[in-house]
């Protein structure tokens, strides 16, 4: 790559709604990113915060009654001579096919019921081989199956093994070697842990992280845990009720969240270390889209509500130097609110500016 | 509550044990094979205290549970309630049922879809013999007593219109609502959403303090164990193979299995050592009937694993250890021995 700062992925003004007209649920709004080549992105948020809908829309997988309801997603593939600028959503469904998997591919968080039971797992991958690369004769298709296998750390006598004869560890690695087949630049990983045990988990991320130095293709990791994300990610985006409510470079996310909603999910998971006290975790329930609250749509389960949460929807709006992103209207300097400390900790790390 | 009081024991297992008989390799005709899904587990539920169950899927963390509540029959050892010896072959008794109650981990699975939820709570009331004059009294109470106001206004709705958080505190209140003295939770909070998980944990342990209510608290997730429990087991493959009744698992774990599971939960504030346990590869063989059932992919497996059976050692107060490396000199040279003759 000449152009160290490239975009892979730029993302404009992105919305999905489910349903039509008066009855349309937005689940994913106006979402504006841009992802570098070789970033991991994590995507942090509760069930129906909108992050598995918001992949499935920019990779237009999303199934009806899903609908894109607006937004430009570019998807700068590179080629020999500089990058091509693809419009994934104006592009036709066999450009799409063209894109998917060489370009970009997904892993599921169900690796059971991605694959097919009723077949061995060479002859899925023989599938993808043979369905985008039509060079390889059966041999070579076999050859780059094992290789691929051993890549994620399996055994190549797994080719010949059903689905049903893997751990849900094993699956899934056999899940990430084919999402890994054609060498793309995009991964997205759509809760891949979440079904797995701890130490399952721990030996997958540990092998991502190996992955990723090694073929260098970015990645959006998509979880509810904010503790993996800030192990695998570059820049974290919490996402609740659809929206963006904070995106900032991961570290800095952990150490010193400011939006309300980052804070209360950090605190939700009870700590490994220090004394063992009461934690409250966040109030209430995760939002219902089709009947969303005034204002933000946070306000009725934050402590720290103040009269214009209720009426007004708070901009996403850049707070510091490290290009961090909030929307949270005590952080807003028009509304001059006192910031609660735990909301405004000064950070430690030596990277960022200081808040 | 008066009748117990905080600390006094109320449901015991001693050498609990299940075996499964399952069809071997090379079907339908092959010999059959044991699984070993519980091995020798003692467990003891106090009034007032939690017990946290860890480990991984396949661990018989489970399969524990529900022979406590005597769904499956154990194939071995005793059970006490309240000091009275339990007739395990036998079916499960109503009174039994009144005192031993089980919570399950999908509350959207457990609650049925076509009635609404007054028919989940006062279903156990009426088996259990509470006049029909008493039952919505009843009900409210129990609905309030985890944290659902008002209670009406929950009894009239249908499961699909309740959040999961809200069918698990239904799925809780069902367990309480013939005032049991032990409550078994099994994975009551992984399949709930994030920001709910820390409300259904303090709900049970305040349940635990103001009822004196023992609970057993089955878990994969080791930091919510020492978020709320009294005493916490580690199971591995059936077994239990280190417990202790202070953080101390957690915060200095002796069996290398606990070792491998702490060092493998996300830990923001460690991030230096974060990919180092990746030397320990998924091992084909999970584990190992003849000796140690951890051997197969213990980092630190020695000769004497393999065909030993690791004995349990004392390491602290109250924290023990099934593993060779603090088993006692005279331990390990006796198993020597016997191995020569």
């Amino acid at each position: 790559m000449t152009t160290e700062q490239q975009n892979i992925l730029e993302v404009k003004d992105f919305s999905v709604s489910y349903g039509y007209g008066d009855s349309a649920v937005r689940a994913v709004s106006d979402v504006n990113f841009t992802l570098g080549t070789g970033h991991v992105l994590g995507v942090a948020g509760e069930s129906g915060s909108g992050k598995s809908t918001l992949v499935y829309g920019l990779t237009r997988l999303l199934r009806a009654p899903g609908v894109i309801s607006g937004g430009d997603v570019v998807f700068n593939i590179p080629t020999d001579d500089g990058v091509k600028e693809f419009d994934m959503l104006a592009a036709s469904e066999e450009d799409m096919r063209s894109v998917r998997w060489s370009h970009i591919s997904i892993v599921l968080q169900s690796a059971l019921s991605a694959l097919n039971p009723l077949r061995r797992i060479g002859r899925e991958f023989d599938e993808v081989l043979r369905a985008h690369d039509k060079k390889r004769n059966k041999a070579e298709r076999a050859a780059r199956a094992a290789e691929l296998l051993d890549m994620v750390g399996l055994d190549a006598d797994r080719l010949d093994r059903f689905p049903h004869e893997l751990s849900g560890g094993q699956r899934q690695r056999v899940m990430i070697a084919m999402a890994l087949a054609l060498e793309p630049e995009l991964v997205i990983m759509d809760e891949p842990t979440t079904a797995l045990d701890v130490v399952t988990q721990r030996e997958i991320v540990s092998e991502l992280y190996e992955l990723r130095k090694k073929l260098g293709f970015a990645m959006i990791f998509i979880t509810h845990d904010l503790s993996l994300l800030v192990e695998l990610a570059d820049e974290i985006m919490v996402m609740y009720a659809g929206h963006i409510v904070e995106r900032a470079v991961a570290t800095d996310l952990y150490n010193t969240p400011r939006h309300p909603y980052t804070l209360g999910l950090m605190n939700s998971f009870p700590p490994l270390h220090g004394e063992r006290k009461v934690l409250t975790g966040i109030p209430g329930s995760p939002p219902d889209l089709k009947a969303l609250p005034t204002g933000c749509t946070f306000s009725p389960r934050c402590p720290y509500a103040m009269d214009i949460c209720r009426q007004q929807v708070p901009p996403l709006s850049t707070l510091d130097d490290t290009g961090r992103l909030v929307a949270c209207w005590l952080h807003e300097p028009s509304v001059g609110a006192a910031v609660p400390v735990e909301l405004s900790k000064k950070n430690v790390s030596t990277k960022g500016g200081v808040a | 509550m008066s009748d117990v009081t905080k600390g006094q024991v109320l449901l015991e297992a001693k050498g609990l044990t299940r075996h499964f008989q399952v069809r071997g390799d090379g079907g339908f005709f092959a010999k059959k094979r044991t699984v070993r899904a519980v091995d020798d587990v003692d467990v003891s539920l106090r009034a007032g205290h939690v017990v946290a169950v860890v480990g991984e899927s396949g661990s018989g963390k489970s399969v524990l549970s529900r022979m406590l509540s005597r769904i499956i029959p154990p194939t071995g050892g005793e059970l006490y309630l309240r000091g009275e010896l339990v007739d395990v072959k036998a079916p499960r008794t109503l009174a039994y049922a009144r005192e031993v109650q089980l919570v399950l981990q999908d509350p959207f699975a457990s609650v049925n879809p076509v009635h609404k939820v007054m028919h989940a709570i006062e279903r156990p009331l009426l088996i259990h013999g509470t006049p029909k004059a008493d039952v919505v009294t009843r009900a409210h109470e129990v609905l309030e007593s985890v944290s659902l106001t008002p209670p009406q206004q929950y009894l009239d709705r249908y499961p699909h219109e309740l959040s999961g958080g809200q069918l698990q505190r239904i799925n809780i209140a069902r367990g309480l609502a013939v005032n049991p003295r032990v409550l078994l939770a099994d994975e009551p909070i992984s399949m709930l959403d994030v920001s709910v998980r820390l409300g259904v944990l303090n709900l049970l342990r305040d349940l635990c303090d103001d009822r004196n209510l023992a609970i057993l608290y089955i878990t994969h997730d080791i930091a919510s164990a020492r978020y709320i429990a009294d005493e916490t087991v580690v199971m591995y493959a059936g077994q239990i193979v280190e417990r202790a009744t202070d953080t101390s698992i957690i915060d200095a774990p002796v069996h290398p299995y606990t070792q491998l599971l702490v060092s493998s939960v996300p830990d923001p504030e460690n991030l230096e050592s974060r990919h180092d346990v990746a030397s320990n590869v998924e091992s084909s063989v999970r584990f190992n009937y003849e000796g140690c059932r951890f051997s197969p992919r213990c980092p630190q497996a020695m000769d004497i694993c393999h065909g030993n059976q690791p004995p349990v050692t004392e390491v602290g107060p109250g924290h023990s250890s099934r593993c060779w490396l603090q088993a006692s000199e005279a331990q390990r040279s006796a198993v020597t021995i016997s191995t020569k003759q």
